[in-house]
């Protein structure tokens, strides 16, 4: 992973030196590009495993950026964007981004995001094609039934029996939104009763172990006022 | 060819010659006639050839000698002078005649003009012209009457007659000549009036501009002053001798020429702007009788309708109207009584009255809507505005959180320097907050948001949040004691935005409260109406309404902290609202309460 190439994308120059620099301490080699075009130009050259995009560009914008990229490379994508709105991140993710960033970004979840996209990319994009049958997979989080084991991106996460538990059931089910009263009963093997605190604060804990920014979970979310799901990745 | 020809046709040139001969026309044929006159001409030449035939002869002569006849008889004596003609006249008893003892037989020689009258029966000799068939209302019909010309006299006169007749002709022929020209150059002009060369168009002139009415009336002292122009000419005839043509008889001839030429000329510019008129569609609408009815018709109506009292603000024109409606009404009613038709003077004031109100709907209707128009207008223009200040405020701010990032990483940095990197760390984040705070509710207030209702748990939404908030509840040496019913309590809502209304709403108690005080959270359900409530004691003293603490840029410095962007619970309010919930916020001395009602 060390050496790994990063093409950086942003009009502001002061923001993609900024980024640069960040990916630079992390040990990483950085090309930069300004617009969409200069991007296509850098990505045919060099050997880059990941990317990181503007979206309001001259020229040729991020999203379009993304698409033309999807057409022939499956390098990650990382769009970085000062829209916030849900609709706007549904938007990147569905033209083939991998993860979607908003502006301003904190420094160390950039880089935390970027190196787990490399992981995914460099490491499991190998081996992860063919999944044994004891694995469950969402995205970057890989459970192995046989060994108890969580690992996300590749990483080995260290998870209490509750939380396995718990994972298991969400991730099995991947998509489908559990109550609390069922997560508890299913994982604690007892009659559930005034059980969401309880449940809410094991969700909490398992959002800082395998989420990168447990304020904005990728994985593990909460539905209000209904419960909790694994999100199908 | 054809273009040419109209091209010409509507010419100035065209159009001012042909103005030209219809003056000159109708001049020629008065002066003529006037010749005529001068010269007395008789102008039944024309009609008859034959003198005998003439009515000039049947009454002049035949008329009269009968005349003479019944006179000699009553007066019971012939005349001394000798007359043209042979006359018999007897009542039966007496008997005149200056045919001597000539019977019958002798006055029926002139069978070319022979008339009598026998047993009260006229009878013509065989070709005498019969003229009317009878002559003259004898006195008796018991009179005998012949009355015979004899050819030698007739021939003189036909003679006479005949030189006359080749003098009228000429003269009638001329005046004939004249006034068809005039005629064709009168259809001409009116036919060419108001086009101009090159164009389809009507060009108006300056006579147009008075009203039709006015122009035909003006037809009536044009004609009076023509007439009595010519009458004038009376003084000048004090001089004529029979046939004669002498220097008064000029003058006047020049003087009836060249008033009939200005009549002329004043007649066609008013027919000109009449024909222009007809062909323009105006001549009735421009007209002094129409505008004038018009105006008062238009008078009555404005007063009913609401134009008259346009000029007074909505509810006085309102107020006028009604009044005036009111009282027309009244009078019309009472008058209905006395003649029943009036009724149908009330249907129309009613029918205008109906008119102006839907009118004056219709004025409030079209404002309203611009004004909502106006509203959704700045609603669009304040989120474009959010959505760019949000992104030229998130470019830079990017830039400086990298920066001081990449600063605090710097090695060799002194303690002092370090101190002043984490405080633009923290200050830097602070802004990020504020500035997202600020886009989300911005956005929430204009309405631009998207909701995603389902119906959900809001006593698990309560306590899904409590548990998110655990770490931050513990750390504040705060307690929290939620009193929420046994079962769900299921609404529809937006979890996502409901869930930062409580994280809000707790934010707000946690950072504020008393140290070592409760917060309580509660839940209510009451006959359909879902209260959710947080309390909490403030830890310093409220000198502020329940408004202001909602009234988010306008509160000045009162309730502002170091921390958070003091915009969590207008944030909260907007959500809420937006939900379609009510949230309330009840200040009573140091207990500060929230209540979010759906």
């Amino acid at each position: 992973m060390e050496n790994a190439k990063i093409l950086v994308v942003d009009d502001d120059r002061e923001i993609a030196v900024a980024i640069e620099r960040l990916l630079m301490l992390e040990g990483f080699e950085v090309v930069k590009a300004f617009n969409g075009l200069e991007a296509l130009d850098a990505l045919c050259t060099d050997g880059i495993s990941l990317i990181i995009l503007d979206v309001m560009m001259p020229k040729l914008d991020g999203l379009s950026t993304t698409l033309r990229i999807r057409e022939k490379k499956n390098i990650p994508i990382i769009i970085l964007s000062a829209k916030s709105e849900d609709s706007d991140k549904i938007l990147g993710l569905s033209m083939g981004a991998d993860d979607y960033v908003t502006k301003p970004f904190n420094p160390q979840e950039l880089v935390a995001r970027a190196k787990s996209q490399l992981r995914r990319y460099m490491h499991l994009g190998v081996m992860g094609s063919s999944p044994h049958s004891t694995q469950i997979k969402s995205g970057g989080l890989c459970l192995d039934k046989s060994s108890k084991l969580l690992t996300v991106d590749g990483e080995a996460v260290k998870l209490t029996a509750k939380e396995y538990g718990i994972l298991e059931l969400l991730m099995e089910n991947a998509g489908t939104v559990f109550p609390a009263e069922k997560i508890y009963e299913s994982v604690w093997q007892e009659p559930a009763y005034s059980v969401e605190n309880t449940v809410m604060v094991h969700i909490r804990r398992i959002r800082e172990k395998i989420e990168i920014n447990p304020k904005e979970p990728k994985y593990l979310k909460v539905v209000w006022g209904i419960g909790y799901k694994i999100e199908k990745l | 060819m054809a273009t040419k020809l109209k091209s010409f046709s509507r010419s100035k040139t065209a159009k001012i010659s042909a103005f030209l001969v219809v003056m000159l026309c109708l001049s020629l044929s008065v002066v003529l006639a006037q010749y005529g006159m001068y010269k007395d001409l008789n102008p039944e030449t024309l009609l008859a050839k034959e003198y005998r035939q003439s009515s000039t002869f049947n009454q002049d002569e035949v008329y009269s000698a009968f005349m003479e006849a019944e006179a000699i008889i009553v007066r019971g004596e012939a005349p001394q002078e000798s007359l043209p003609y042979y006359y018999y006249i007897s009542d039966g008893s007496r008997t005149y005649s200056n045919a001597g003892d000539a019977g019958k037989a002798f006055f029926e020689k002139y069978d070319k003009a022979f008339y009598s009258f026998e047993n009260g029966v006229w009878s013509v000799g065989t070709n005498t012209y019969a003229g009317s068939g009878s002559y003259y209302g004898f006195g008796s019909s018991s009179y005998t009457a012949y009355i015979a010309f004899p050819d030698e006299y007739l021939a003189v006169q036909q003679a006479q007659w005949q030189s006359e007749r080749d003098q009228t002709v000429p003269v009638a022929a001329g005046i004939a000549a004249s006034l068809v020209l005039a005629l064709a150059m009168i259809i001409f002009s009116v036919s060419v009036t108001g086009r101009m060369p090159g164009d389809e168009e009507l060009h108006p002139g300056k006579a147009d501009r008075i009203y039709s009415d006015l122009l035909l009336c003006s037809f009536i002292p044009l004609g009076l002053i023509w007439l009595s122009g010519l009458g004038i000419t009376g003084n000048f005839d004090r001089y004529q001798t029979a046939g004669e043509i002498g220097s008064g008889q000029v003058l006047s001839m020049l003087w009836a020429g060249s008033l009939t030429a200005l009549v002329t000329f004043a007649c066609g510019i008013v027919l000109l702007a009449l024909a222009r008129k007809i062909k323009g569609k105006v001549f009735i609408k421009h007209s002094l009788v129409y505008a004038a009815s018009d105006r008062t018709f238009d008078f009555f109506k404005s007063l009913f309708d609401g134009r008259r009292f346009k000029k007074y603000p909505l509810t006085k024109s309102l107020f006028y109207r009604q009044l005036v409606f009111i009282a027309a009404s009244l009078i019309l009613v009472s008058m209905t009584l006395a003649f029943f038709p009036a009724i149908v003077l009330e249907a129309v004031v009613i029918y205008w009255y109906i008119q102006g109100n839907n009118r004056t709907f219709e004025e409030i209707n079209r404002g309203f809507s611009e004004s909502l128009e106006e509203q959704m207008k700045s609603e669009r223009m304040k989120i474009a505005l959010v959505t760019n200040v949000s992104h030229d405020l998130k470019t830079p701010l990017t830039s400086i959180i990298s920066y001081v990032d990449l600063l605090s990483k710097e090695e060799g940095l002194s303690e002092t320097a370090r101190d002043y990197v984490r405080i633009l760390a923290e200050k830097s984040n602070r802004l990020k907050n504020i500035v997202s705070d600020l886009f989300d509710l911005a956005k929430s207030t204009s309405g631009d948001i998207s909701l995603e209702l389902e119906s959900l748990d809001i006593k698990k939404l309560i306590e899904q949040t409590l548990g998110d908030m655990e770490d931050e509840i513990e750390k504040s040496d705060l307690q929290v004691v939620a009193k929420l019913p046994e079962h769900p309590v299921v609404i529809m809502s937006d979890g996502k935005k409901l869930y930062r209304v409580f994280q809000n709403v707790l934010d707000n108690a946690l950072k504020y409260s008393l140290k070592g005080t409760r917060i309580f959270v509660e839940l209510t359900e009451d006959s359909g109406k879902v209260t959710a409530s947080v309390k909490n004691i403030a830890g310093y003293e409220m000198d502020f309404s329940a408004d202001e603490v909602l009234q988010r840029f306008s509160r000045g410095d009162k309730s502002r902290t170091t921390e958070g962007s003091g915009l969590g619970l207008s944030i909260a309010e907007s959500f809420t609202n937006v939900c379609g919930g009510d949230f309330n916020v009840d200040i009573e001395g140091d207990m500060f309460k929230v209540a979010v009602i759906f």
